[in-house]
């Protein structure tokens, strides 16, 4: 099996490579213009790297595009212990798995009710009610919800999975419900022929092609619950569960910020959602709906 | 070797794929249901993208479960401590995030004292309001005294400590600061100062003595000193009018406590209530007009383009050297010196006026303890706040982070940053400045920014009336 794949992997890499020149021309400009544009990505990316590599005498001097020398990679030793990274990172994957497994399965499932009963009058008023929400600010309600948590015993990293899914669902039903309408109902009704139920058709078929939907409601989620600060600072009420971007605010007194530190720390905070950023990109352009409707 | 690597990463994808025998997708699955055999035929059936999805699917899935899995013995542990009954755990919130390594060997030797107490350290003040909401606030709060904490202390957030034995080790006039901001009940000690700092102008002590000008005493001595510099080619003064807080904090909390009585002036401001108009005698027209010319004297010392510098900016420039003045607190010593290892620095505080008996020093309560009122563990929190009150204690604390004890007979400051302004604070010739008796409501800060550009006063002080009088409105009960 393996045997088989290898081959035809490398000739399919191989062969652009080879006809590139005939296939089409280079647009030098816009490649220019491309590149200058990547820098807007990679200046900030080695200013994060010089600085989290400097000692603090070297912090201050020179332009900052110096590369420090000697390197100081002790800041990332310091800045793990002084944030008690392995924690913090811990409750922060915590809470970004579950928001997003929850945005999944939630979202997905009430955008696949409501799109699919449009015509009863309770499902058009539920999404004008979940729409709603969005409406209200979220900081006018984070004091009562805050009291509310804390009777329920949510004042916790489960509290702050919770409001994610909860604050993320109108949206991410928006954006579900315009793709179900798009999934041909014949499908649904051709396993309907072969004896699935509701569930089984929503399990086999329908989220399934909901996959470059769920691939953006994902990355929206991820994001937003791994750099979210504001809720996990209010809610989290035990400072040994307390997510990543919190603790790193260590770094920044009201007068004194240690840069070198702080960077040190954001470049390790930043890790995990490179490599998501990387592997969910390939995902939402490798076509999943291609094959499916024929 | 990176295009090799590059070429086996998709067969070492699909190997997890069908090794975690993965159902195939649906069409394959409801035609025949035989799943190891489907699997064969799926992933034979080529590397189509849709293969490819399958095992980066798979890869996410199980990255995700392992998340889950590791996280379950933290939340595990977290719940350890507060269940071995004998110990009682006490919270501590700390307002510095720069001192938390140094509270937490103080935390260290308090428990090798105390071994039924075990304390967290809490350096995120954001949750202290969600604390009292969720009525879990922390047991022992450190803030900084000035407006906004003089609301929690009216509205009776914090226990009194009068009956604390250590409350009678406090030098009075310090702890007159803290109960300047409003008592509870009238009479009430809610907080214990710990920590106080002391502003003036910082200056390069090396840059003096190459010109030869003493620390000056009076106003005129000060200006004289600044025409010297400049006639010398040296800024006087390093101004960083970019960030508007750091020209509240210097020129005018430091002209304004040197040419008024700043307390008087806000507590007869306060009486008057939302009556205040431009024309009263209690209003800031009536009162500050003197500040005025002095502070656009002061910024008329600064470097060219001083609107464009920031905090930062000043802290690198003043640490190499490129003015000889700086209008800073003890809290930007630590960044200068960080920028500059050589650089030997003093503070004096700013004469205002040209009597030297009228110069006094800008003081705030950097670090006041407080316990919550409504804490369970009253005893054990009052044990550590008498531990944290114990001489040894806050003189070292504010011996290492160049602010004054507020102790009785704390021994006199030896650090050569701060031995300046150590005669006027023994002699409590001091002020709590200006810009903090405003409410956060009145953005104080962008009018003194924008008086500074455009020198106009009177729109100015009419401006800071209005405002005043908008939220006396406002808050009036």
């Amino acid at each position: 099996m393996t045997a088989s794949l290898l081959p035809q992997r490398t000739t399919r890499t191989r062969a652009p490579r080879t006809s590139a020149p005939e296939g089409y021309k280079i647009n030098w400009w816009l490649t220019a213009l491309m590149l200058v544009a990547s820098l807007t990505v990679l200046l900030p990316l080695y200013f994060t790297l010089a600085m989290a590599l400097k000692s603090p005498d070297q912090v201050g001097t020179g332009t900052g595009l110096a590369w420090p020398n000697p390197m100081n990679w002790d800041n990332f030793a310091e800045a793990y212990v002084a944030t008690g990274f392995a924690r913090a990172f811990m409750s922060t994957a915590f809470v970004t798995v579950f928001s997003v497994l929850g945005a999944l399965a939630s979202s997905s499932l009430v955008a696949y009710a409501i799109a699919r009963n449009w015509n009863h009058r309770f499902f058009r008023g539920s999404f004008v009610y979940l729409l709603s929400a969005m409406f209200i600010p979220f900081p006018v309600i984070i004091l009562p919800l805050i009291k509310q948590t804390a009777i329920l015993g949510l004042d916790n990293p489960a509290g702050v999975v919770f409001l994610h899914v909860l604050g993320g669902i109108s949206f991410n039903t928006l954006l579900y419900i315009a793709f179900v309408r798009s999934i041909p109902v014949e499908l649904e009704e051709s396993a309907r022929m072969d004896g699935a139920t509701t569930w089984q058709v929503f399990r086999r078929i329908i989220f399934p092609l909901l996959a470059p939907m769920n691939a953006t409601v994902g990355i929206f989620a991820f994001l937003g619950s791994w750099n979210d600060f504001l809720l996990p600072q209010m809610m989290i009420a035990d400072p040994a569960l307390q997510t990543l971007p919190v603790v790193q605010m260590l770094f920044q007194g009201e007068f004194n910020t240690n840069y070198s530190l702080a960077f040190a720390s954001y470049l390790m905070a930043m890790a995990p959602t490179l490599v998501v950023y990387i592997l969910a990109q390939r995902w939402v352009l490798s076509g999943v709906m291609r094959g499916a409707v024929k | 070797m990176q295009r090799s690597n590059r070429e086996t990463r998709p067969h070492a994808l699909s190997a997890v794929a069908s090794t975690a025998r993965l159902p195939p997708r649906f069409p394959q699955r409801y035609t025949r249901h035989n799943g190891p055999r489907a699997v064969k035929g799926w992933s034979t059936a080529g590397p189509t993208s849709a293969s490819r999805t399958l095992s980066r699917r798979s890869l996410l899935r199980m990255a995700s479960l392992a998340g889950a899995a590791a996280v379950v013995p933290v939340t595990g542990c977290a719940a350890g401590p507060t269940e071995q009954g004998a110990v009682t755990t006490l919270r501590f919130m700390q307002n510095k995030p720069e001192v938390v390594g140094y509270f937490n060997q103080v935390i260290r030797d308090f428990e090798a004292l105390n071994p039924d107490i075990h304390v967290i350290q809490d350096f995120n003040e954001g949750n202290f309001v969600p604390g009292l909401v969720r009525n879990d606030p922390p047991d022992v709060v450190t803030r900084g005294f000035a407006q906004a904490t003089g609301d929690f202390v009216r509205k009776g957030i914090f226990a009194d400590l009068s009956e604390l034995p250590e409350a009678s080790t406090v030098d009075p006039q310090i702890q007159d600061l803290v109960n300047s901001w409003g008592q509870y009940n009238g009479h009430e000690i809610s907080a214990l100062p710990f920590s106080l700092a002391a502003a003036g102008v910082i200056y390069n002590r090396d840059i003096f003595d190459a010109h030869g000008v003493a620390v000056p005493t009076t106003w005129d001595a000060f200006t004289a000193a600044c025409e010297t510099f400049r006639a010398a080619g040296i800024t006087p003064i390093y101004g960083t009018f970019k960030d508007p807080w750091t020209l509240a904090q210097g020129m005018f909390d430091y002209v304004s406590g040197g040419v008024l009585d700043t307390a008087e002036f806000f507590g007869s401001l306060n009486a008057k209530g939302a009556d205040v108009s431009a024309a009263a005698a209690e209003s800031f027209t009536s009162n500050f007009r003197p500040v005025l010319p002095r502070m656009l004297q002061l910024a008329s010392f600064s470097q060219n383009g001083a609107s464009s510098k920031n905090y930062s900016d000043g802290n690198a420039a003043f640490a190499k050297g490129q003015a000889a003045m700086y209008l800073q607190g003890p809290w930007a010593l630590s960044p200068l010196v960080a920028a500059n290892k050589e650089v030997r620095l003093g503070t004096f505080p700013l004469p205002a006026t040209n009597n030297p008996a009228d110069t006094k020093a800008r003081v705030n309560v950097d670090m006041a303890l407080s316990i919550t009122r409504n804490t369970p563990n009253m005893a054990a929190a009052r044990r550590f706040v008498a531990y944290l009150m114990e001489p040894a204690v806050v003189n070292a604390y504010n011996e290492k982070h160049a602010a004054f004890s507020p102790l009785k007979g704390a021994p006199p400051v030896t650090n050569p940053q701060i031995t300046g302004l150590a005669e006027s604070v023994s002699n409590a010739r001091f002020y709590q400045g200006a810009a903090t008796y405003f409410p956060p409501s009145v953005p104080l800060h962008n009018y003194i920014q924008s008086f500074v550009y455009s020198r106009n006063g009177d729109q100015f002080l009419a401006a800071l009336d209005d405002e005043w009088r908008r939220v006396a409105e406002r808050t009036a009960v």
